[in-house]
């Protein structure tokens, strides 16, 4: 049975480039560990997905969201 | 040739806010003073996870345009600075607009989209 598709968050507000500076955007895309989500659970087009991957890659670098999260002992 | 970056540097917080302005004009000095020169502070924030021994950082984000020659010594300038944890430079691809998603933003897309819908009916 197909499911209804998903449309993508960014296209859906006119989004043109992702800001790697905005956490609490880029938040809602990663794990509760910290890892990119994949397009197939959040709906993000190709075109979103490849500009979110590189925006979450920027932001983790800059330690503005982490590498991962909540596997502290 | 002139092209459009951003840079996002990450001081060491426990820099005096004048030191920073300080080596902020001497970096900005090495593009030549640019004229559409942007500064945004941040301020002190605490980071994703510790850097050596630092627990938080002076977030600084400036715009500029800057001839493509210009920027190795001022990378370099930056490299070689102690008080800057962390930096990333990278062009500026904001020009057609990309607000942060907000509440009110995704009300609006959801408004438009009625209205498209709207149109399509008639």
């Amino acid at each position: 049975m197909r499911r209804p598709q998903k449309t993508c968050p960014f296209c859906e507000t006119r989004v043109h480039f992702i800001d790697y500076k905005d956490d609490r955007t880029l938040g809602r895309f990663i794990t509760d560990h910290g890892k990119i989500l994949p397009s197939r659970l959040s709906g993000v087009c190709a075109r979103h997905q490849r500009q979110l991957s590189t925006a979450i890659k920027r932001a983790r670098y800059l330690a503005i969201i982490p590498y991962i999260r909540g596997l502290q002992a | 040739m002139t092209r459009q970056y951003e840079a996002v540097y990450v001081f060491n917080s426990t820099l005096e806010d004048a030191a920073i302005n300080d080596k902020l004009g001497r970096f900005h000095g090495l593009l030549g003073n640019p004229a559409d020169l942007q500064v945004n502070h941040w301020g002190r924030r605490q980071l994703a996870y510790p850097i050596g021994r630092a627990e938080s950082g002076y977030y600084v984000v400036a715009r500029f345009g800057a001839e493509t020659a210009a920027l190795p010594e001022y990378e370099r300038a930056i490299k070689l600075d102690d008080g800057i944890i962390r930096h990333l430079i990278t062009l500026y691809e904001h020009e057609l607009g990309a607000p942060p998603m907000s509440e009110e933003e995704l009300a609006m897309a959801a408004r438009r989209r009625e209205a498209d819908e709207d149109e399509d009916e008639e």
